[in-house]
């Protein structure tokens, strides 16, 4: 049943029956525990990534590699990085391991990140986001005055994940420039703010929420500032 | 010169402050008839300015609800369906006896917009967490349909982007007060004395869509629509709003939705946390069991209340209580205001109150149906840190917390 599952994907498309597949996830239950079972498994899937097989079944693999991917996938995934058609999908198995803590996968994103187009580079700057990523600042911080708004903008909301010390200063530095990027730096400070603050590091966490507190802040910044401030101050409402 | 104690001075400015800070005050240069309101209307300056996003099977009931408040200015449409979003507007233009509805196909466009305080959501459940993060970081006031997440990741967010910016945002389930009533006054009134457990029968999981391709038609941005989801062709089928679990909707399919365990579990799994009183609390562990193929759950709530789910031969929300042991009954919390769940978000915007299905408390109801399907995914058993908001050491069910998502889309 599964030869016959990993045959059918060889030919797998959009309108074929994904109960065809089902015996590959069968296995990957039945493999629960058995580290053996699960790299057999694996060592299976992550060749078809580099095959002529459809989009599709790649989509497949990617998801299956997102459960039970390790390191060993990790390079076949990376190839799929710059391609646009299957980047978002690579991303859906690299950013799991990423967060699991795999550093391969953490790498491969950092690694792609300057040799990607700009729509792609988007993806994996929010990838690196999610996995709360440090060594990847300074590469983030440097993407804060890229031309293209939305790498910018993405950059920002990425560093907001990682909320580190470091993370708040490179956001403290960034030209605010257009609205969608200025929001996005804002919120970023103040989720570093925050976590500063929990930290235990209020004078940090203050000069963040002291910034927000001028007239030509929206009133909901301004709010969330001073209600950061209280915080700071050891003061409720 | 005597001086008023500087504490209460400042106090009083801040308090004042932090009131009114939340509210958009609106002050038009010509004054209308309309600004001015009359004995049924409220002038202008009181009323809230929504918006709507997602105006298809569940956004037109929604939109109905708003724009029949006179305490509502309804001026923007927005869907990724040309057809729903023109009938959207159409509603809207009829009702004001005007055409100034504002309708938009980007959400982002919506949100950008100064003059709006609130909006409502109603969009596929993919698109929920991005949405409502993206409204509190401008500013407005929320009220988002159920299921109000789609992984266990962003609820903590959503959350998150609430009280950062002090906004209301309420979640959708009017089911929970409305429809299980008697079963929460039951409870609530002690006279089944301290409650055990209840069971909650609903599904199915949601499943991988494989639907062959077809045309895009002219009235749907199909990027849009897909949104952070994985790229995938076309087919009607797999966009249709239907409310079926079982196939031909995006209800039924894994990148959209949770199936049936999201979709009907919003509301079941709300109404049994609400009954039992457990909703400001999150299971901390999942037994799975499957007995010659019946699979079935228990989630165990941190204070021992039990949790089932398929339990066999057990109906839809039947609790188990302790004979003989009446309780004190306590009240029962309920919406605030006039109209519902929808006058109960209306009243929380003028009053900055939290709404009955506060976002932190929706949060807690979803995260029982994706901590389920976790466990039907694995075929195991979990248990659930509430505080890391992780399956502590198990790396295999962390993968699950949460999915890539599709460029340029971030939380």
């Amino acid at each position: 049943m599964l030869d016959q599952a990993f045959e059918a994907l060889k030919t797998y498309d959009w309108g074929a029956d994904p109960n065809l597949l089902k015996p590959i996830d069968d296995a990957i239950v039945a493999s629960h525990g058995n580290a053996d079972l699960r790299g057999q498994l694996e060592a299976r899937l992550a060749p078809i990534l580099t095959t002529e097989s459809s989009r599709d079944a790649k989509d497949f693999v990617c998801r299956k590699l997102m459960a039970i991917g390790t390191a060993s996938s990790v390079a076949a995934l990376a190839k799929l990085l710059p391609q646009a058609e299957l980047s978002h999908m690579a991303r859906y198995a690299l950013e799991r391991l990423g967060v699991i803590g795999v550093p391969e996968a953490r790498q491969a994103l950092r690694d792609a990140l300057a040799g990607l187009s700009p729509e792609l580079q988007v993806g994996v700057i929010g990838s690196l986001g999610v996995c709360r990523d440090e060594a990847s600042v300074p590469a983030l911080a440097g993407l804060l005055s890229a031309a293209d708004a939305a790498v910018a903008r993405a950059a920002a909301l990425a560093l907001g994940d990682i909320r580190t010390q470091d993370a708040a200063r490179a956001l403290a530095t960034m030209d605010a420039g257009a609205t969608a990027v200025g929001s996005a730096r804002t919120d970023a400070m103040l989720a570093c703010a925050e976590t500063l603050l929990a930290g235990g590091n209020k004078a940090e966490a203050m000069t963040i929420y002291k910034s927000f507190t001028s007239e030509n802040q929206s009133k909901h910044v301004r709010l969330a500032a001073t209600r950061g401030m209280l915080a700071c101050a050891g003061k409720s409402e | 010169m005597a001086r008023r104690p500087k504490s209460s001075r400042h106090k009083s400015t801040r308090r004042e402050f932090l009131k009114t800070a939340g509210a958009a005050i609106a002050v038009p240069y010509v004054i209308t008839s309309n600004a001015l309101g009359n004995a049924d209307v409220p002038p202008a300056s009181d009323r809230i300015v929504m918006g709507g996003i997602g105006i298809g099977n569940m956004g037109r009931g929604d939109q109905g609800a708003f724009l029949g408040r006179s305490d509502v200015q309804y001026v923007a449409v927005c869907d990724v369906r040309s057809g729903f979003r023109e009938a959207g507007k159409t509603k809207v233009d009829d009702h004001y006896k005007n055409k100034d509805c504002a309708s938009y196909n980007d959400f982002r466009e919506l949100l950008a917009r100064p003059d709006i305080d609130a909006v409502h959501i109603a969009t596929p459940d993919h698109w929920h967490a991005i949405m409502v993060i993206e409204a509190c970081r401008a500013g407005k006031d929320v009220y988002c349909q159920k299921p109000e997440t789609r992984t266990l990741r962003e609820g903590p967010l959503m959350i998150e982007a609430a009280r950062r910016y002090s906004r209301v945002v309420s979640g959708g389930s009017q089911r929970v007060l409305e429809d299980y009533r008697a079963l929460v006054d039951q409870c609530w009134g002690g006279e089944l004395g301290p409650i055990k457990s209840i069971n909650v029968n609903v599904g199915p999981l949601s499943q991988l869509c494989n639907l062959p391709a077809e045309s895009v038609p002219p009235d749907i941005d199909w990027d849009l629509w897909l949104g952070p989801a994985p790229w995938a062709p076309y087919n009607p089928a797999r966009c249709d709003g239907n409310f079926g679990t079982g196939g031909g909707s995006w209800r039924s399919y894994i990148d959209y939705s949770g199936g049936g365990m999201t979709d009907w579990g919003a509301h079941h799994f709300g109404g049994a946390t609400f009954a039992v009183d457990v909703r400001e609390l999150q299971p901390e562990e999942v037994v799975y069991h499957d007995e010659n193929g019946t699979r079935h759950l228990t989630f165990r709530y941190p204070n021992g209340v039990l949790l089932h789910h398929n339990r066999p031969n057990a109906g839809n929300l039947q609790v188990e209580g302790t004979p003989g042991e009446k309780r004190p009954a306590k009240p029962v919390p309920s919406y605030k205001g006039d109209g519902g769940i929808y006058g109960d978000f209306i009243h929380c915007v003028k009053s900055r109150e939290k709404p009955f299905r506060d976002i932190a408390l929706a949060v807690n109801t979803v995260a029982v149906s994706h901590l389920g399907i976790i466990a039907y995914t694995l075929h195991r058993s979990l248990k659930w840190d509430v505080a890391t908001q992780q399956f502590p050491g198990d790396e295999e069910a962390n993968r699950l917390l949460d999915r890539a998502r599709r460029e340029p889309w971030q939380l």
